[in-house]
């Protein structure tokens, strides 16, 4: 089947088998690896995007699912200004190890701070539920967002 | 399949009438289902077009939901949580914020598993479905019983609750959040004036679970004041009453155990079992070392840096070897044998070869050297060819141009096997009438030390403690699984980057398979997305190398999550029975340990698991009597070997819990036992070997018992649910691969042709920090700058050997090789420069940039080293390799360590007289291993550390059943989430190495695991009195335990 949707603002017309998930549209046929895939079952939320600025799992979304909608990768981040104060702040606190869970954690962060600019450790908690990591013990991660909050608080102010 | 999206439900439901059909809402579920291996329909009829099953509208008294209306846009309905409260708590706590994304509340209803049904079934629910026949209305419970699968949910309409009415949502699971249901409880009474129970919903669900009202004991609460129920009856009518079936993680007894304890407590009744816990003695206050540091950015933040890898990382941009995509890349698959234990009969690849797209199939055929690989053992076979020995060993591969084709192809080789019986168990394992694994038999290594006289020291003790620990299969869950990509270059050499842990040995293993001399293969194996012990030895590398030989085409591998769990390494599981006796003193005088530990199928470096758990039975304490006796045995159930901590934490667990026992049998505190029998400095180590001089027991022991968890509230808390406790271990970690086995170390300094001055080792980067050790300690030591300096890791071709990246000693290595090259380098580089600059080389310093004059601070610089680097030919570039052994002592009488690092950890701990669940809510480390080459690096691995031991505690395990795993994903397998972490964590370094202490360093890669388990264990036992010696804690025990009166 043929699906149109917009990829990181480019309109996109995919053809392939409609139950073809995101995370291989996106890492296979279109060698865009700055989404990663660690389970393929919603259940590491490394694989994270945006979808109508909702963070979603993409190892979950079948192309089908894509029609119509707006689609924005960890590489469609590049030029969004939250997305680069949280990158700064997550950087700055050696947040993570392996790194391979951290584009999906920055996207379920940037999603979260969209929604709520002033989220405090609770509130961070549970938008991270989704995402794995098993390096760090978290805890620097917490540190990273919260380091984020501040700046985004002060980029209000 | 095929995809239909029609436009309303009229054509929905008409295409569905055309046959082979199912309806697709958010589609998670499904998915799911495909995952486990469910066939997919012909014909998926997508209802997300159809607009008005999106509809949420809300009034003071009706929420009117569309079917299709997302949890996450029912979260977002702003009176929710006014009206709705129970509803609003439930959703909450189904799956995970994105996932909420997609899940419809229709979805999360008709898959009869979902978390929200028994919600729903408490509430005031009236559901329309529509079917060919027309348009249905009735209760949750109508629609469960009706064959409404044939039809479509339209609307939920959910009456408000009442102001004061009395509620309850919990879900019980298997970790903190998202988690799948073990259970989940909903509940409401509806009071009168007088307190009276007007009306009693209580229903439960949730994964097998099925969703049912609870009518014999709304029966009992009904009618009655609230303050007149015998909770007791009522918990015994639930217990009898609620259907919940048992699988391989809870029983049925414990589901219907819990909900009734949830039911209970939650709508303000007594629960069953004891309301009496121990009164726990802080340890006395020891003398506090001098000197602890408090690890964190603030605290030196001069010393903070941030590594060069992670802003590439969070921003997407770091490729991993498993990124690697080209258009004439082709897509290798292995496959499984998927079976425990049988016998090849025959292989036939022709139908796979005669695929179109296919480029190359491999087996066993294709080796050309010996068919056996294993780092210490090599007993498994790259591809199997007379057996094969667990479900996930490798049989055959092959290359083709996409994956389906890959997959496709696999389906199509033909084995014939005769199937053996599986050995599924180590104890059966070592029967003598077992079926043999292997040809030398089932036991793979047996190991004996004996020391003093153990009887006589038994006959001494005023008291003796003697328990079995029990320890999981725990399984590495790097995110990144195994993989990466190989080719063939023009010089026929094979290039194979695939995360690994030692790119040399990697090299020497294809070598030996490959019948290929190892200057002909270059092995790349950085950045790989964490490996844990669990990248050590060779994973896909045989089947990618066999396959780029043969396609002469560059291949791409990695394995799916489901693929890594089958075939995948993980930890030993083991069962340690300790039996240790005090004297009325509290000093220990005799120890026995009996270890068993379970190889899987193949060695790998399960013998030096075991060997290291031995080299640890007695902590950091002195004992003069001891015998110890390990076996690992062979079985069929998947492969185990190298994991963080190394059979070292898993000891630790026991004797440290043994502490604890015997100190609440002979009346000591925690602190008091340790003190009495701490090692000191001067003493030999366990095994009678040489150890480095810096011993640090005594001070982490201090230092632990000055800490503030002690006066946080402990004991039963206020709400009546949770009871508190804190415990204490200490952590004794040796450092290297001991002195029995060969451990060469090395590294390059050298000025690279662009100028930089390169700090080349042969270790991976494998997440913990290794970038910036290389940084700091060239830079260091060299007086240039951190920028000056690039690290060059991970690649046979550039980097020289400098041994394996476990065991802890990746820093010894970096700061030991700088040590010895640095002043022959430096010496190089000043007389080049001196040469250049005309000036003579003792008048050069180096420094940020470049070359300085010594001993002043003019701040010139006067030759840059890019400048320098330019006036060089190549063959004159300064260069210093090293080489040498890691540092080791002389003994002989089996593996013993030299250098150990210290530690002590402290758990504060909540248990759940609901659930049987451990919390973790604080969690101190306390450290001594040297100096902190970085901060945040060391801080990282005590951190990270920690909650790898804090799920081998409390959720991960990966158990079998015949030969195969009852868990294939992250679904079941229970990686600690965000919401496991502690609440607060605080971790603390004391620096300092005692006089003539030349091994610098200690590595932190294990240290943060080791202790976490018995703080963990000992803080339960602490709490409530029982002590858990089986991992993960079954919560089951600790319910049990807290019926005892």
């Amino acid at each position: 089947m043929t699906v149109g949707f917009t990829l990181n603002g480019q309109t996109q017309s995919l053809s392939c088998q409609p139950d073809r998930t995101l995370a291989q549209v996106l890492r296979d046929d279109m060698g865009l690896t700055a989404t990663k895939e660690a389970c393929s079952i919603g259940r590491c939320g490394a694989c994270l995007v945006l979808i109508d600025g909702k963070a979603t799992n993409a190892c979950l979304t079948m192309a089908f699912q894509l029609e119509g909608t707006a689609v924005v990768t960890t590489e469609g981040l590049d030029n969004d200004a939250l997305a680069a104060v949280v990158r700064k702040a997550l950087a700055e606190e050696n947040a993570f190890q392996c790194g391979y869970c951290a584009p999906g954690f920055v996207m379920a962060l940037v999603a979260l701070l969209k929604e709520n600019p002033a989220p405090g450790e609770e509130n961070i908690r549970a938008g991270l539920e989704g995402n794995i990591c098993r390096c760090t013990g978290y805890h620097s991660i917490i540190r990273g967002a919260l380091a984020a909050a501040r700046m985004v608080q002060e980029t209000l102010k | 399949m095929d995809v239909v999206s029609p436009a309303s439900l009229s054509q929905a439901l008409a295409l569905h009438a055309e046959g082979d059909s199912r309806f697709c809402a958010g589609g998670t579920a499904l998915q799911l289902d495909w995952a486990k291996g469910l066939a997919k329909p012909a014909r998926l009829i997508n209802l997300a077009r159809i607009s008005e099953l999106k509809r949420i509208e809300q009034s003071d008294s009706l929420a009117r939901i569309g079917a299709l209306a997302t949890l996450a846009a029912l979260l977002e309905t702003s009176n929710l949580p006014g009206t709705h409260p129970l509803f609003h708590a439930a959703l909450q706590q189904v799956a995970g914020p994105s996932i909420r994304n997609r899940v419809t509340l229709g979805g999360n209803m008709m898959g009869r598993t979902g978390c929200l049904l028994p919600a729903l079934l408490v509430l005031r629910t009236k559901v329309q479905w529509l079917t060919h026949t027309g348009g249905l209305t009735g209760s949750v419970q109508d629609l469960l019983t009706a064959s409404a699968s044939k039809g479509i949910l339209t609307r939920i309409d959910i009456d408000a609750q009442h102001p004061g009415e009395r509620w309850l949502f919990r879900k019980i699971g298997l970790r903190a959040a998202f988690t799948p249901s073990v259970i989940n409880v909903a509940a409401r009474l509806l009071l009168g004036d007088r307190n009276e129970i007007l009306e009693a919903r209580l229903a439960v669900g949730g994964g097998i679970v099925p969703p049912a009202r609870l009518p014999e004991a709304e029966v009992l609460l009904t009618g009655r004041p609230i303050e007149t129920i015998d909770w007791a009856q009522v918990h015994d009518c639930l217990m009898a009453t609620i259907e919940a079936p048992a699988d391989a993680f809870r029983s049925s007894e414990y589901r219907r155990k819990v909900a009734a304890n949830a039911f209970v407590h939650g709508l303000g009744g007594d629960l069953p079992g004891r309301r009496t816990f121990p009164v726990q003695t802080p340890p006395q206050p020891l003398d506090r070392p001098a000197g602890e540091l408090a690890l964190s950015r603030s605290a030196r933040p001069e010393a903070w840096h941030q590594r060069p890898d992670v802003a590439p990382k969070v921003a997407g941009k770091l490729a991993y070897l498993t990124d690697a995509r080209q258009p004439d890349m082709l897509v290798g698959r292995i496959l499984r044998a998927g079976l425990p234990h049988a016998r090849i009969l025959s292989i036939d690849t022709s139908a796979a070869e005669a695929l179109p797209g296919v480029m190359a199939v491999v087996t066993h055929r294709d080796i050309k050297g010996s068919n056996a690989f294993g780092i210490v053992v090599q007993d498994q076979p790259a591809l199997c060819f007379d057996k094969v020995r667990y479900a996930g060993d490798a049989v055959a591969a092959v290359a083709a141009v996409d994956a389906e084709t890959a997959e496709r192809a696999l389906s199509l080789i033909k084995v014939e096997y005769e199937a053996l019986a599986p050995v599924t168990d180590p104890e059966a394992a070592l029967l003598h009438d077992a079926p043999r694994i292997h040809e030398s038999g089932n036991l793979q290594r047996e190991l004996h030390f004996a020391r003093g006289d153990v009887e006589k020291g038994f006959r001494r003790a005023a008291h003796i403690v003697e328990k079995i620990y029990v320890t999981p299969r725990q399984m590495h869950g790097f995110m990144e699984t195994e993989g990466g990509y190989a080719f063939v270059d023009d010089h026929e050499t094979l290039h194979m980057f695939a995360g690994g842990q030692h790119g040399a040995r990697d090299c020497l293993q294809l070598s030996r398979i490959l019948a290929i001399p190892e200057d002909k293969i270059r092995v790349v194996t950085s950045p790989t997305g964490g490996a844990f012990g669990g990248k050590d030895e060779l994973t896909v590398q045989p089947a990618l190398a066999l396959l780029a030989l043969k396609s002469r085409k560059p291949v791409r591998l990695q394995l799916s999550r489901a693929e890594s769990m089958l075939a995948g390494q993980k930890r030993n599981p083991m069962s340690i029975r300790m039996k240790t006796a005090i004297d009325s003193e509290g000093r220990l005088v005799a120890q026995q340990v009996e270890v068993l530990a379970e190889a899987g199928a193949y060695a790998s470096l399960g013998p030096g698991v075991l060997e290291t758990a031995l080299e640890h039975a007695a902590g950091p304490y002195n004992i003069e009597n001891v015998r110890t006796h390990g076996r690992i045995a062979y079985t069929n159930n998947g492969v185990c070997g190298a994991f963080r901590g190394f059979g070292a934490n898993q000891m630790t667990y026991a004797i440290e819990c043994q502490m604890d026992k015997l100190a609440r049998l002979c009346g000591l505190t925690a602190s008091e036992i340790r003190q009495r029998n701490l090692r000191k400095p001067g003493m030999t180590g366990y095994l009678g070997q040489r150890v480095a001089p810096t011993e640090r027991a005594d001070e982490m022991l201090a230092a632990a018992s000055h800490s503030p968890l002690w006066s946080l509230p402990q004991g039963l808390q206020p709400d009546g649910e949770w009871i508190i406790g804190t415990g204490l271990a200490l952590n004794y970690q040796g450092n290297g691969l001991g002195s029995a086995v060969p451990d060469p170390a090395g590294g390059r300094i050298s000025l690279s042709r662009h100028g930089s001055i390169e700090g080349g080792f042969g270790l991976d980067e494998l997440g913990q920090g290794l970038l910036t050790l290389v940084k700091t300690t060239v830079a260091n030591e060299l007086g240039c700058g951190r920028e000056d300096v690039e690290p060059v890791i991970g690649d046979t071709a550039r980097a020289p050997d400098s041994g394996s990246t476990t065991a802890s000693r990746g820093s010894y290595v970096v700061w030991a090789s700088t040590k010895l090259a640095a002043p022959e380098f430096s010496r190089q580089m000043r007389a080049a420069a001196g040469c250049i600059l005309e000036r003579d080389p003792d008048t050069l310093a180096l420094g940020k940039g470049g070359f300085f004059e010594r001993g002043t601070n003019s701040g010139e610089i006067l030759l840059r080293y890019r400048q320098l680097a330019e006036q060089l030919d190549d063959k004159d570039l300064p260069s210093v390799t090293v080489a040498y052994e890691f540092p080791k002592n002389e003994y002989t009488g089996g593996n013993a360590r030299l250098i150990f690092a210290f530690g002590a950890a402290l758990a504060r701990v909540a248990i759940s007289r609901v659930t049987g669940e451990v919390r973790v809510l604080d969690l101190h480390q306390h450290t001594a291993a040297g100096p902190v080459m970085d901060l945040a690096a060391y801080l990282g691995q005590i951190e990270g550390g920690a909650l790898q031991g804090l799920g081998f505690t409390l959720t991960e395990d990966a158990p079998m059943r015949d030969g195969h795993y009852l868990t294939s994903n992250l679904d079941t397998y229970m990686l600690p989430g965000i919401q496991d972490a502690p609440q607060r964590m605080q971790s603390f370094a004391l620096e300092s190495l005692a006089d003539g202490d030349i091994y610098g360093p200690r590595g932190v890669g294990e240290l943060g695991i080791g202790a976490v388990t018995p703080a963990i264990a000992n803080a339960v036992f602490a709490a409530i009195g029982h002590l858990p010696t089986v991992t993960p804690i079954p919560p089951e025990t600790i319910l049990a335990a807290l019926e005892e009166r």
